[in-house]
């Protein structure tokens, strides 16, 4: 079975004035349908490099990211696009929501997108009906209505989870979604997205620096200086580390 | 969807760009004001100097023009209809024994007038001059009052009792308190040959007696004109001559040919009134003769015009303000709204959107509160006399009962436009910064 999601030695760096500043130095990565995939590294290890280019958010320098084991790279700007709002939901470690935008049209903006005010018109009940059915899926059935600063930090991870998954996307990809919260916070929030990983069978990967949480996934990949340390928890590639240098 | 839906949100959380849209909204509404007042004063000194006008004029012959030749020659052209023999004198026009006061002069095209008693008499034939102007349409006029009017409107110009008559303007009728067979004098003078080759002015005065009013909707035309018969003037004028003719206004068959047929008409009378080779008498439209005048107005609409476009491209200015406070503050979102899958590109025309529903908006809220005051200006008018005492617009400078305006589509398309692409320019200024934007910083965090 091939994976939904695959990196194939990636490489990416970030040119700083004429230098150039490898940060990805050849990462294959797997990622398949129901299988939850825990990202463990240090600060600036490049997590957040791989799960943007994962996300079709950038390009990777040299390597290929694949869907379904199709290349992307030659991709439109305007179809990757596509392909991240069908595929792709993102969880981010600061919410992002839209301040201006109750909990509801924040997650409804992920149906908006990709259709005409028309087209939009049309669906607006089922759409709306959805959206409410979604918040309700993460326990914010009684906060449709309010804005993102009256919500609390964890309700606010819960509108971007539920944002995330309206388009009913096939890969979760989470860069610390618990980094800024109360470990209790963090708890309900981990497992209201296992219980939806479960349930949707998604492929999830999750950014962390939580060995605990990251122990609860099906594999653990560890990242130091670019490269895949290893893809259980305690594991080690050699062939990984030897392609690093 | 989604960027018509966030510019809307994040316009409706910033009241200050209510600014710039209440600027549009109000240069749009003076453009459309403004000029559909001036249009309308435009169309209708026209139409007031066409009713009180021949379509053509031919003027400045020379005192031994004749008007059985220049009658003839024009006769001869084929959009001529009907042509009418004028006599131009001037004089004091009195009652016997009384003494004018000195009086300012006005232009004979002054727009309105007529208070002094120095005049302008025309010599007139009444059958041909009904045939070459609206002349039957002035002696019927609605507003002259039963006891002014002519009683014979089939020989207005008949001698009474043996003595000329003359028709008088209905205001200047109404002020002296003229009434039908009332005795007048003009006091005038003409000019005679004299020793030398010389002229020499000779006292000229003339007795008559006042056949009723007329009224143009030309109040500057009728309150300095006064007409008398054809007969009387040539006699008193030219004794020894058998048909003078000083003017002549020319009635066409096809308004549109006006042009070309005034040309042709030049050259008619110039043949026809030439001595040592040389044409004498001048051929204008009702246009070109009251051309300075309308050219004034249109003038002083494109001065206001300019002045109004310049406080169209203020408001936008203060436009660009707002939505560059609101492009600062939301750039973050272009992170998250391209991860959602927007295209980066895509996703700046969010501003860009903010600034056409701000200018959608203004222009739709200029043009029809614009539209309904130029409708009800009047009413407007009534309503700052009655509250503050001022009056905006002197009616009577016109001769109207209600503030003109003219709208005309074009001018609204032209104003649409104009404020259409200011804010087109001005919305992607802010939009264009926002474009260089990387989603990716704003996803990273801070
Ligand atoms: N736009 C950029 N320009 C230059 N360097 C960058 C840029 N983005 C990230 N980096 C660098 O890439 C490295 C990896 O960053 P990141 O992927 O955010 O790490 P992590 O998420 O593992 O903490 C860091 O050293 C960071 O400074
Ligand atoms: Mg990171």
């Amino acid at each position: 079975m091939t994976a939904v999601l695959q990196a194939r030695a990636i490489t990416k760096s970030y040119a700083i004035g004429k230098r150039e500043i490898p940060v990805l130095r050849g990462v294959d990565l797997d990622l398949h349908a129901g299988e939850k995939v825990a990202l463990l590294g240090a600060s600036g290890a490049g997590k957040s490099t791989l799960l943007h280019l994962l996300g079709l958010l950038d390009r990777p320098t040299a390597g290929e990211v694949r869907y379904d084991g199709r290349p992307v790279q030659d991709l439109s700007v305007a179809e990757r696009a596509l392909l991240r709002h069908r595929q792709v939901g993102f969880v981010f470690q600061f919410y992002h929501l839209i301040p201006e935008l109750t909990a509801l049209q924040n997650v409804l903006l992920a149906r908006m997108m990709g259709t005409t005010v028309f087209g939009y018109w049309r669906q607006r009940r089922r759409a709306r009906s959805a959206g409410v059915a979604m918040l309700e899926q993460v326990g914010l059935g009684e906060r449709l209505h309010h804005r993102p600063a009256e919500l609390s930090g964890g309700e606010r991870q819960r509108v971007a989870i539920a944002r995330a998954l309206l388009a009913e996307p096939r890969v979760l990809l989470a860069d610390e979604p618990t980094g800024n919260l109360d470990s209790e916070t963090a708890q309900g929030v981990v497992e209201l997205m296992f219980s939806i990983q479960r349930e949707r069978d998604l492929a999830f990967l999750l950014v962390t620096h939580d060995e605990q949480l990251a122990a609860r996934c099906d594999r653990i990949v560890r990242m130091k200086d670019g490269t895949i340390q290893g893809s259980r928890p305690g594991d080690v590639q050699p062939e990984d580390s030897a392609q690093a240098d | 969807m989604y960027r018509l839906f966030l510019a809307i949100r994040y316009l409706l959380t910033r009241p200050i760009n209510l600014l710039g849209m209440g600027g549009i909204a109000i240069s749009v509404w003076a453009l459309v004001v403004v000029v559909s007042l001036f249009s309308g004063v435009m169309a209708v000194i026209e139409r007031h100097v066409q009713e009180a006008g021949a379509d053509l004029m031919v003027t400045g012959l020379p005192e031994w023009a004749e008007w059985s030749r220049v009658d003839s020659a024009l006769g001869d052209d084929p959009n001529v209809a009907a042509t009418a023999p004028r006599l131009l004198h001037y004089g004091l026009l009195l009652r016997p024994g009384e003494r004018p006061p000195t009086p300012p002069l006005p232009g004979r095209s002054a727009l309105n007038g007529g208070d002094q008693p120095f005049l302008f008499v025309l010599g007139i034939d009444p059958d041909k001059e009904r045939e070459a102007t609206e002349f039957e349409r002035w002696l019927g006029s609605a507003d002259i009052p039963p006891a002014l009017r002519v009683p014979d409107p089939d020989a207005p110009l008949a001698d009474r009792d043996g003595t000329p008559t003359v028709l008088v303007g209905l205001d200047r009728m109404q002020r002296e308190g003229y009434a039908i067979g009332d005795r007048l004098r003009l006091t005038t003078a003409r000019l005679v040959p004299g020793e030398g080759g010389g002229k020499t002015p000779v006292r000229l005065e003339l007795d008559l007696v006042v056949g009723g009013a007329y009224r143009t909707s030309h109040g500057g035309f009728t309150g300095n004109n006064v007409f008398v018969a054809y007969s009387t003037l040539a006699r008193a004028l030219f004794p020894d001559r058998g048909d003078p003719v000083q003017e002549v206004a020319v009635r066409v068959h096809d308004q549109t040919q006006l042009d070309a047929t005034a040309e042709r008409l030049q050259r008619t009378v110039h043949r026809a009134v030439e001595r040592d080779g040389l044409g004498f008498g001048q051929v204008e439209t009702w246009r070109q003769r009251n051309g300075q005048m309308l050219a004034n107005v249109a003038h002083q609409r494109t001065l206001l015009k300019i002045v109004l476009i310049v406080i169209l491209v203020v408001a936008a200015f203060l436009m660009l303000a707002t939505l560059s406070m609101t492009v600062t503050e939301k750039i973050a979102d272009i992170g998250i709204l391209t991860a959602m899958g927007g295209t980066p590109g895509g996703v700046t025309l969010v501003f860009l959107a903010s600034g056409l529903v701000i200018t959608f908006v203004g222009v739709l809220l200029g043009l029809t509160t614009g539209v309904l005051t130029s409708v009800y200006l009047e009413e407007i008018r009534q309503g700052v006399l009655w509250a503050f005492g001022v009056d905006l617009f002197r009616l009577d400078t016109y001769n109207l009962t209600r503030v003109p305006y003219l709208i005309e589509p074009i001018w609204l398309l032209q104003v649409t436009l104009m404020a259409l692409v200011t804010g087109l320019v001005v919305s992607a200024i802010p939009a264009l910064r926002a474009a260089r934007h990387d989603p990716l910083v704003s996803l990273r965090g801070v």
